[in-house]
């Protein structure tokens, strides 16, 4: 080959043999620079995954844990994200309804009975100094883990009691093994009763019977009839749900009875429900409906759809007013506990379905909210807003439900 | 060697000058890629702030206060945090001045932000004011004990009266009331303070239609007997709008007129604006139409002295009959102040 | 052009990338053999059913992999949480799928836990959704005049039920049956567990 190949030629007037020729050139540098600017660009997205799967990682082990803040001080961010709606970030609770902490014979006790409490949850008058609260105090069990508990123990006893003693997540396990089956407290008597703790005069509670269930009643629950499956084979033998199928436990009686009524006309869409409600009568589904309300089951939802808590805590208790989002609390109540049979419990509710429910009110496929509320609301969320508040409110404990009666009661009286 | 190509073959079809133009585009192409490329780079990894999504939610056109994760730290954030438990929590965080079922944040929602729902960032740059309501020059202490007065109803509380000036309660709530206002002009009408105002309409107002919008519209909240409602642990989660948990007849809520555009502004919560004025109006008269707790001013006064007074030409049912009850004589005095221990 | 020796360099480095990234560094990444805490093997029963869902090519319109959020919304369609490759540990061949003109079914056994449900679906889709598109099996059920004991019978709508007799599930059905309820991957992620999370844009505010 010789140095020079191109052909000896006049290139004016090439011939029947001219070949094209390709001349030595070096990269032209917008080329070379895009090719090592692309090349950064992909280097960079790479890492820029690699931490997006680190965040995901991290995320994922603190949904797992439930964790809601590993501050300096972790009794006290657990305090703030789950004890302060209700008691109040100073621990006085709010007048006539949520006992306070502040001095209260309860909290003077020391942390043992301040975690107890938190597992079993009261049910039922209890007396604070002067004053009578005729409330609810959810079980905690199914939110926090024992190290969180006995934290939060140790915090609230601290800050309000006079005792200084940190309380072990060992003792936790125990206390929780030895109190899984009992049940909430029956009022402060309860407590003072199954302690033996010295807490003043404390009121006794009146139980309340909860309605038997019919045999009838009964089999539709858990054996189904002709063409319907059991309720049980579904939303679980407590009534507890899984997934995108809801947990029932809990909700007012009213509010179940309306969404069967709606399930059979046609205003909420759902297939399965369509065929099971087919023969219902009024009676049975407001039989089933105070079966529920009375069930008393620990939370089995997790937040699981991969939402940011923090945004969902920000909607369920501030709301969003630039979207017109008011806070979920303002309606369904501040702990999400449901008011009345219009606003049904959220707290302990899980995420899927939450969610889903959310998504359905946005894309027009469900339609029974009064006044189109919920339909507005859900239409102004994100999808990723969905997410997050559904799964804020799987992560919260369930609404500590009396016997059906009592619930309805609350609600009429007011 | 490019250079020496355009020498040799002059009568090719493209001309120098045509091929130097090609290549300069190709630069400049280039350079605009490579230029596109950083960019998205550097946007894609935050060194642009400016850029970023967060900035740019500010959409409403009002003012915007700083949201409660820019709190500040040490004495002053905490008397800006006591300051929004009482204004969130009136009842619990003033409990002795609290006579009714009521909280600020009943109509300042929001957290004391909403535009016309009396914003508390457009309001703290109002005062000191002449208000014609009591004829001299109001503080916003004077204002804010105003509110316990008339809108917490304080003389059936514990103490059977407002915060006394210079009360810690003032303090806090104006530590609050000016964080929210932080970058707000001072002395300005500000677009989205106060309730607005809802035109009059031509047929008036009537408590009888606004029945129907109320059981319509409002009746699912705040009960069909609009005692409001409250969750299971006893909670008010919406609030009483008459009868004596409610605000008293001094309250300027009790003024239909004002009412009207709180409701047509605010409410139903979620659905501003679906009112028409001619809804508004009437289900302003209907809440309006019920007795409350007398007005803190009247004292030994008759109910006709106090509506001379104080309520003369005013859009107020009080010192009126409707349905042939006389309206301003308040609701019975409670057996014990709301929210003394049993 | 005539130099092939750079060229033939070239694209064989290319190619050796391309594997050591795509097929040889994730295969390091993805054999860790160990079972997630929650995963219980397949018994006998349900095994029998795999093998139906198998035979039957349920995958050509099922798939069995719920996505990340962010890449679709298989979380609020109540699909479960993104898979991780732990969860197929029992799995051999696993029915991924790439095809969903019906829903993932990988956690079909969580979202619809109700035996007789799934027997009434299979029976006949339609007495259920009647828009649905998914093939009845009848075959696998056998209309009987009375139920015998032992039978388990499937329950229906009138408007589907046979004139006369009940429909009895055959041992192939209560097999897939047993199956689709043993699919089940709520339990939480292995922390270690790969999975793919996906785009997440800046500010994560859609």
């Amino acid at each position: 080959m010789t140095a020079d190949r191109r052909p000896e030629q006049d290139p004016r007037h090439p011939d029947e043999h001219f070949e094209p020729y390709e001349l030595d050139a070096s990269i032209p540098w917008p080329l070379l620079g895009i090719s090592i600017a692309l090349g950064v660009w992909g280097a960079a997205t790479l890492f820029d995954t690699r931490r997006h799967e680190e965040r995901a990682q991290v995320e994922r082990v603190e949904d797992t844990q439930l964790a809601t803040g590993q501050a300096v001080e972790p009794g006290h961010a657990l305090f703030e994200a789950s004890c302060a709606t209700c008691h109040q970030p100073d621990g006085l609770g709010i007048r006539g309804a949520v006992p306070p902490l502040a001095g209260s014979p309860f909290v003077r006790n020391g942390p043992e009975l301040v975690a107890n409490i938190m597992l079993r949850g009261i049910d039922g008058p209890i007396r604070v100094n002067d004053s009578l609260y005729d409330g609810h105090m959810p079980s905690f069990a199914s939110v926090f883990t024992d190290v969180e508990v006995a934290e939060l123990a140790s915090y609230v006893t601290s800050r309000w009691g006079e005792s200084n003693r940190a309380l072990e997540a060992a003792e936790v396990a125990e206390l929780r093994g030895r109190v899984a089956d009992l049940g909430s407290f029956r009022g402060g008597a309860g407590v003072a009763e199954d302690t033996g703790f010295a807490l003043d005069e404390q009121p006794t509670f009146a139980s309340g019977t909860s309605q038997p269930v019919s045999p009838e009643i009964s089999a539709l629950i858990f054996e189904g009839r002709g063409g319907q499956w059991s309720c049980a084979s579904c939303h679980g033998d407590l009534g507890q749900g899984r997934e995108n199928t809801p947990r029932l436990a809990g909700l007012p009686t009213d509010y179940i009875v309306k969404q069967l009524g709606d399930f059979a006309a046609g205003r909420r869409i759902n297939e399965s429900m369509a065929v099971v409600v087919a023969e219902l009568s009024n009676e049975e589904k407001r039989a089933l409906g105070v079966y529920y309300a009375g069930l008393r089951v620990p939370s089995n939802a997790r937040p699981d759809l991969g939402g940011d808590l923090e945004r969902g805590e920000q909607l369920a208790r501030e709301g969003d007013w630039s979207l017109t989002v008011p806070s979920c609390f303002s309606c369904h109540g501040p702990s999400g506990f449901g008011v009345a049979t219009e606003f049904p419990p959220l707290a302990a509710q899980h995420a899927p379905y939450t969610a889903s429910q959310l998504a359905a009110w946005a894309g027009g496929q469900r339609t029974n909210s009064s006044l189109d509320l919920m339909e507005h609301i859900s239409s102004a969320l994100s999808a990723a807003d969905r997410r997050a508040v559904a799964d804020y409110l799987a992560s919260l404990p369930p609404v500590p439900a009396g016997s059906g009666d009592m619930l309805a009661e609350q609600g009429e009286g007011q | 060697m490019s250079s020496e190509t355009e020498q040799d073959v002059p009568a090719k079809p493209a001309s120098p000058r045509k091929g130097r133009l090609v290549k300069s585009l190709i630069f400049a192409g280039g350079g605009t890629l490579i230029i596109a490329a950083l960019g998205a780079l550097l946007y894609e990894s935050g060194l642009i702030p400016g850029l970023q999504r967060g900035d740019q939610t500010v959409a409403s056109g009002y003012f915007q206060p700083p949201s409660n994760d820019e709190m500040p730290d040490g004495a002053f954030g905490d008397s800006v945090r006591r300051g929004q438990a009482i204004f969130m929590n009136t009842a619990t965080n003033a409990s002795q001045h609290v006579g009714n079922g009521l909280s600020c944040a009943n109509c300042h929602l929001g957290e004391g932000r909403q535009p016309y729902s009396a914003p508390m960032w457009a309001a703290w740059g109002r005062y000191p004011q002449y208000r014609a309501k009591n004829d001299q020059i109001n503080t916003m202490e004077d204002r804010v004990m105003g509110c316990f007065t008339f809108s917490m109803n304080a003389q059936h509380s514990v103490s059977g009266e407002p915060p006394p000036h210079g009360d810690d309660i003032y303090r806090d709530l104006q530590s609050y009331f000016y964080w929210l206002a932080s970058g707000a002009p001072n002395n300005t009408q500000m677009e989205g303070g106060g309730f607005g105002t809802v035109p009059k309409t031509e047929l008036g107002y009537s408590p009888e239609r606004g029945q129907e919008v109320f059981a319509a519209n409002c009746a699912v909240c705040h009960a069909g007997d609009g005692q409001g409602q409250k969750d299971i642990n006893g909670r008010y989660v919406f609030p009483p709008l008459w009868g004596p948990g409610s605000y008293n007849w001094g309250a300027g809520m009790a003024r239909i007129n004002t009412a009207a555009a709180f409701i047509q502004n605010n409410m139903p919560l979620s659905r501003p604006g679906t009112l028409t004025d001619q809804e508004a109006w009437d289900v302003a008269a209907y809440i309006n139409s019920f007795e409350r707790p007398k007005d803190a001013r009247q004292g030994d006064m008759t109910v006709e002295e106090t509506r001379r007074l104080f309520h003369d030409g005013d859009d107020i049912y009080y010192g009126q009959e409707v349905n042939g009850v006389l309206l301003g004589v308040g609701t019975p005095d409670p057996v014990r102040p709301v929210g003394a221990p049993e | 052009m005539n130099n092939y020796l750079p060229l033939s360099i070239i694209s064989l480095g290319i190619l050796a990338f391309a594997t050591l990234m795509l097929v040889i560094a994730p295969g390091i990444e993805m054999a860790r053999p160990e079972p997630p805490a929650g995963l219980q093997p397949y018994t006998v029963e349900e095994q029998r059913g795999r093998d139906a869902y198998v035979s039957m090519g349920c995958l050509y319109c099922h798939s069995q992999q719920p996505r990340a959020p962010e890449q679709a919304p298989d979380g609020e369609r109540g699909w479960g949480r993104p898979s991780v490759s732990a969860d197929y540990f029992y799995d051999s061949p696993h029915q991924l799928g790439t095809m969903r003109t019906g829903p993932d079914l990988l956690n079909v056994g969580a979202r619809l836990p109700s035996e007789s449900w799934h027997l009434t679906h299979l029976y006949q889709p339609r007495a259920i959704f009647e828009w649905s598109i998914m093939p009845a099996y009848p075959f696998l059920f056998e209309v009987k005049a009375e139920a015998e004991e032992g039978d388990v019978v499937v329950a229906l709508p009138p408007e589907f039920a046979p004139a006369e007799g009940v429909v009895v599930a055959s041992q192939e059905a209560l097999d897939l049956t047993a199956y689709l309820l043993s699919l089940d991957r709520t339990y939480p992620a292995p922390q270690d567990g790969i999975r793919d999370d996906g785009y997440r844009p800046r500010g994560d505010a859609e």
